[in-house]
């Protein structure tokens, strides 16, 4: 395996940026997110990626002055305009005590320097509750939940590895039933327990091991089905491991589905439709572009490439 | 012309598929004693191009040490191997296949002396294939996992075994039920193979998934037989 060459890397992201800012009135909430709160929670998903992605970029330090303009308006837009400084996070809190939602998206907000007291007490009163330690959810999200609590600042309501224990990949099972959710959980429980790749030395060596050898099977295979979101957060995982491969085959492949102007498809080829129905559909894999991209560049420039 | 050809193939899958499933009957110890040629209604141009795609596989009950095949075996075997030879642009694949035929003909056919020398097989592949490819060609020369055949081939494979462990999770993803089983029926054989991989619980499954394909069932057949892998 080669691996892909630091301006191949780096140009997906470029590119993958300069698609999101151009577009970054079309991150918006509909009055019908506003009007029911699933809505709400459905919109603010991608907003919380998009810190998170802003947060890398910001944090890896490898994106030029343009890249981080980019990210720091967009950063700006989601905090200001799509989350009302906050009162957004604030008003969903208070109409469902016990969602872990707002803390899901500020923590990442918070990370960056953004504050709304109002919204860190809503959230101090459910976790005063032994609910909020019994509430039912994926085992990946749990993680993403108590990692939230760490950046936070906060004392995890419960065990990282007894939360990573639960989930699929703590268990290691046979690699060759993984199918297209099982996958997300995957990466997930990646991006979760590495702080989105800010500490890829908490991945237990065990299961660092275990993605080294499956996960380029993975990626040959989903590859194929030219399944570019989830070959995107695979890449990130690559990213995350302590030798990682920036398999070149794979990122040209990757490189090569991504439109002229950035966008990054799905599945198969871009989408046809209105600028917003395109949007809708491709801002996800375009964002893990930006991200993979900002992960795998700057660990190429490091000399902990796999062999 | 096109129509006869398409009714060749479909009786040569139909006579493929008929020798393994005596073959795997036999691996699993049903079906009495194992005669390839009492599987085979008669020796003409299909049932040889059969024996010649099975390869190896079509003696593989004789190496559990049972006797040793008889005359007409070995009359129907000798008529495939000439029929078929690799011509000088055979693929590395049907000469090694063709090869495995031959050495498990000297193996377990009684005659011995004069079976037709063993053709030089390109090996520099096993070192120099990416993963996808060198798994899809262990797998198709599976029949060679036999014991005591090909010993080059079984150390080359066996080298590359987290490549072909690679190659086995993704042939189950994308549902090619017979490459599965002839990579796992590789693996089968070594001590090293990645105890993450889940082979035992592969080979049932992909048997299971493949909805009965004779083919995929012999070579999980043969996994548990002569390796004591998959199902049992």
């Amino acid at each position: 395996m080669t691996a892909a060459p630091p301006a191949l890397l780096h140009r997906v992201g470029d590119l993958a940026l300069s698609w999101l800012d151009a577009r970054r009135e079309m991150f918006r909430l509909t009055d019908e997110d506003l009007a029911t709160g699933r809505g709400i929670v459905e919109r603010l998903k991608p907003v919380g990626e998009l810190a998170i992605n802003m947060r890398v970029l910001a944090r890896e330090g490898v994106a030029g002055s343009r890249q981080h303009d980019c990210s720091v308006r967009l950063l700006d837009h989601a905090w200001r305009e799509l989350l009302d400084g906050g009162n957004l996070l604030a008003e969903l809190q208070r109409q469902e005590p016990l969602s872990p939602v707002p803390l899901e998206v500020y923590a990442s907000l918070h990370e960056l320097g953004h504050r709304h007291p109002g919204l860190e007490n809503a959230i101090d009163l459910a976790r005063s509750t032994r609910s909020w330690r019994a509430l039912e959810m994926m085992p990946s999200r749990r993680l993403g939940v108590l990692n939230a609590e760490r950046k936070l600042g906060l004392v995890p309501s419960g065990d990282m590895a007894e939360a990573l224990a639960a989930t699929w990949l703590g268990r290691m099972p046979e690699p060759w039933t993984v199918q297209l959710h099982i996958a997300y959980d995957i990466t997930h429980t990646v991006f979760h327990l590495t702080d989105w790749g800010a500490a890829p030395d908490r991945l237990p060596p065990e299961i660092a091991d275990y993605l080294a050898l499956w996960l380029p099977a993975w990626m040959a295979d989903w590859a194929e089905l030219q399944h570019w979101d989830l070959l995107g957060e695979l890449l990130v995982v690559d990213a995350c491991l302590p030798r990682p491969t920036l398999d070149a085959g794979m990122w040209e492949l990757y490189a090569a589905a991504q439109s002229e102007l950035g966008a990054m498809p799905v599945q198969g080829p871009m989408p046809e439709g209105s600028p917003e129905t395109v949007f809708d559909q491709v801002h996800h894999p375009t964002l893990v572009a930006a991200f993979a991209s900002a992960m795998a560049t700057s660990r190429a420039l490091s000399a902990d490439v796999a062999a | 012309m096109l129509a006869e050809q398409a009714q060749e193939n479909s009786s040569l899958s139909t006579v493929v598929a008929d020798v393994a499933n005596g073959v795997a009957l036999a691996l699993d110890g049903e079906g009495g004693s194992y005669a390839l040629s009492a599987l085979l209604a008669q020796d003409d141009a299909v049932a040889l191009a059969a024996v010649r795609v099975l390869g190896a596989d079509v003696l593989a009950p004789y190496a559990l040490g049972a006797p040793p095949g008889g005359g007409p075996d070995e009359q129907v075997v000798r008529k495939a191997l000439a029929a078929y030879p690799p011509g000088a642009d055979a693929s590395e694949v049907s000469v090694w296949s063709y090869r495995g035929l031959v050495e498990a003909s000297r193996a377990f056919l009684p005659a011995g002396g004069d079976w037709p020398d063993t053709p030089q097989a390109g090996a520099a592949w096993l070192q120099t294939d990416p993963w996808p490819r060198l798994t899809h060609r262990a797998s198709q020369l599976a029949a060679l996992a036999l014991p005591g055949l090909a010993p080059a081939l079984a150390a080359g494979l066996a080298a590359r075994t987290e490549d072909l462990a690679r190659g086995f999770v993704r042939a189950v993803r994308r549902r090619d039920w017979l490459q599965a089983a002839g990579a796992g029926r590789w693996l089968a054989r070594v001590p090293d193979v990645p105890q993450s991989l889940g082979l035992d619980a592969g080979l049932v499954y992909v048997r299971r998934m493949s909805g009965g394909d004779p083919r995929v069932a012999l070579h999980a057949a043969a996994a548990r037989r002569f390796h004591l892998r998959g199902p049992r």
